[in-house]
């Protein structure tokens, strides 16, 4: 596929690290000179220097050839511009805009082919927030990520100490949990994927993939985690963008405090949050901390846009008794650092919204993309489409299907008809119009079925895209 | 008389067409069907391009059979292509493709239609044939080729694809 991708930053340089080394030609357009030249000396790439929002530029980029445009500069104004030059000028058939503006999607329409023409517009910095909105849910787990619209949710747990996993074999997992199915996708044991087999017994400080319904998520939860208890009292340092949104977006479910060293950023906090106590200082301030009660809480979530500090202070957090405690963390090596000592769990916000992008460039009907453990491992769904002469799924058992050694087809979800419901009858019983099914050897694969497979390393999504890949004849 | 030369119109065969990609191979498609069959350009070229999300049509060997639905067309519609210089296709064996047949279809496609396809698939996996494709020189010969094309084995159809 010929892509062209506008802007060099992180999110720019990271979707083009994961798609460089598959079948794809690449062109990455910045003004940045020492941006471009540091994408360019390590991946086999082509750069273009110039304003993305500017037609020759565009040209010069090949856009006249490009399958896919991937407008994710930090500006919105220049990606919007450049979707429409795209439309327009380029005919380009596909254009994700990234879009850090909430307020673009309450006006759809600005977005369609008559006006800016984006295809897809992205936020990342709302999918890092919903990312830790999420993982507030969950205190104890170390990834929570939704498939098929939320139908579907993937759990990540490290076994700890006093779980009731440890030493058991995961058939018991179903065993205890009466009348829900689940499924282990994947076990991770010393940086190491184990495929798990019914007798695989489960040992101490194993990274455990589990995914099932959601509407019984917190069930499977309580097993992977007995001592599983909600977060109540949350403590935010950093109001940014992402701290804002996040204290927005919880702030009438849990009891709220952020810290903002900023004077005017914290007056913007402080009229805008509603039900969050704002309070002017720095999230490294031990006695601030102390004063605010650190130990009473049961999350503290460093979220300022400065790697060191946010390292800093949930290493302090964690130091006088805070619960949990998550740090945003830029740079991958700092990721790789942090993740054994006293932090819980490290983020890095681009490997959180990387999927959102990746979906698109992913070849087949790919709904969704999560990269997991910092981009070594992905779980993604896919539509499957065609009958047993035009697919290799289609029609098959998944015991029939020729899953390459480390993929794991974890479970689907099956759209059904409904008889229509009515409304008027006080007790009329809304039905569900779909059915979540966990992956059985004999399940068969229909047709648009939305299926939800992992793969134990990136470098196999190739083969699960060829997989699920239509065969020529198909109509 | 093959199946195919009841939609093939001498008008849309195209020798050593100048397109640098897939996408301006399917931009000239469109353009293609516009002026000889009326249909909307940029219909075709979405079409071509969704059916292409979902898996490519690359046969291998340098040969492509781009194809899709179309709304509101009564009548399955084909061009031949031949490129100047071959373009990447995702191909299975990973060659880019200078042989194009674009197929336009109906959105309610029938039984009839996926024999199209297999018969194109059949007649592209004769080696003369291809040979004969990218040695012609004249159109009209080219045309000649696609509707005199006979089965040799009509039962087989079904497996070529």
């Amino acid at each position: 596929m010929k892509i062209v991708i506008l802007g060099a930053g992180q999110v720019g340089a990271s979707v083009a690290e994961n798609l460089v080394s598959e079948d794809n030609d690449i062109t990455v357009v910045d003004v940045d000179v020492p941006r471009l030249a540091a994408l360019q000396d390590r991946f086999d790439l082509r750069t273009v220097y110039g304003n993305a929002a500017s037609p020759t530029v565009l040209r010069d980029a090949g856009a006249q050839d490009a399958d896919l445009l991937l407008a994710v500069t930090q500006s919105d104004q220049t990606n919007l511009c450049a979707c429409r030059i795209a439309k327009t000028v380029f005919n380009i058939p596909r254009r994700v805009a990234r879009l850090r503006a909430s307020d673009f999607t309450e006006f759809p329409e600005l977005l369609n082919d008559d006006n800016f023409a984006v295809d897809y517009p992205i936020c990342p910095e709302q999918i890092v927030t919903d990312h830790l909105a999420r993982l507030i849910e969950f205190p104890e787990a170390l990834q929570v990520l939704d498939f098929a619209n939320g139908r579907i949710t993937l759990i990540a747990v490290r076994a700890g100490e006093g779980s009731p996993l440890i030493g058991h074999p995961v058939r018991d997992l179903r065993r205890n949990l009466s009348g829900v199915d689940a499924r282990i996708a994947a076990i991770f044991r010393r940086e190491r994927a184990i495929m798990p087999r019914g007798d695989t017994v489960i040992e101490i400080d194993d990274e455990v993939f589990c995914i099932a319904d959601t509407e019984h998520i917190r069930d499977v939860m309580h097993q992977l985690h007995r001592s599983e208890k909600r977060a109540r009292r949350i403590m935010i340092a950093g109001g940014g963008n992402i701290g804002f949104r996040l204290a927005k977006q919880i702030e009438h479910h849990y009891e709220v405090k952020i810290i903002e060293p900023l004077q005017a950023r914290a007056e913007f906090l402080a009229i805008n949050l509603d039900n969050s106590l704002v309070l002017k200082g720095g999230g490294t301030d031990e006695k601030l901390l102390e004063i605010e009660n650190i130990d009473d809480m049961d999350m503290f979530l460093a979220l300022t846009n400065d790697d060191e500090n946010n390292i800093m202070a949930s290493s302090l957090a964690k130091r006088l008794g805070a619960g949990r405690v998550l740090a945003l963390i830029n740079r991958r090596s700092y990721v790789d650092l942090v993740q054994s000592g006293p932090i819980d769990i490290a983020i890095s916000p681009a490997q959180v919204s990387i999927g959102a992008l990746l979906a698109h460039v992913r070849r087949g009907d790919v709904a969704v993309v999560h990269s997991l453990r910092r981009g070594a491992a992905e779980a993604l769904e896919l539509v499957a489409h065609g009958d047993p002469r035009s697919s290799a799924v289609c029609g098959k058992r998944i015991a029939e299907i020729n899953l390459p050694e480390g993929v794991t087809i974890a479970a689907l979800v099956r759209n059904r008809e409904v008889a229509p419901v009515d409304s008027t009858h006080p007790r009329a019983r809304v039905e569900r119009n779909y059915e979540v099914l966990m992956a059985h050897h004999d399940t068969v694969i229909q047709p648009d079925d939305h299926v939800i497979v992992f793969c134990t390393s990136r470098s196999l999504v190739p083969a699960v895209e060829e997989l699920f890949q239509v065969k020529p004849g198909f109509l | 008389m093959s199946l195919i030369a009841k939609l093939l119109p001498l008008d849309n065969v195209v020798l050593d067409l100048d397109a640098s990609s897939k996408k301006r191979a399917f931009e000239q498609a469109g353009l293609l069907f516009e002026n000889h069959q009326g249909l909307a350009r940029a219909k075709v070229f979405d079409s071509l391009f969704a059916r292409e999300k979902l898996g490519s049509t690359g046969l291998g060997q340098g040969i492509a059979i781009p194809h899709g639905r179309l709304k509101g067309l009564k009548e399955a519609v084909g061009a031949f292509f031949r490129l100047q210089t071959p373009v990447a296709f995702d191909s299975p064996d990973g060659q880019p493709v200078s042989l194009l047949f674009v197929l336009l279809v109906p959105e309610q496609a029938t039984e009839f239609h996926l024999q199209l396809l297999s018969e194109l698939a059949q007649m592209f996996s004769d080696a003369q044939f291809r040979e004969q494709l990218l040695t012609l020189n004249d159109p009209s010969q080219v045309h000649q080729l696609f509707t005199s094309w006979q089965s040799h084995a009509p039962d087989q159809r079904r497996a070529a694809v």
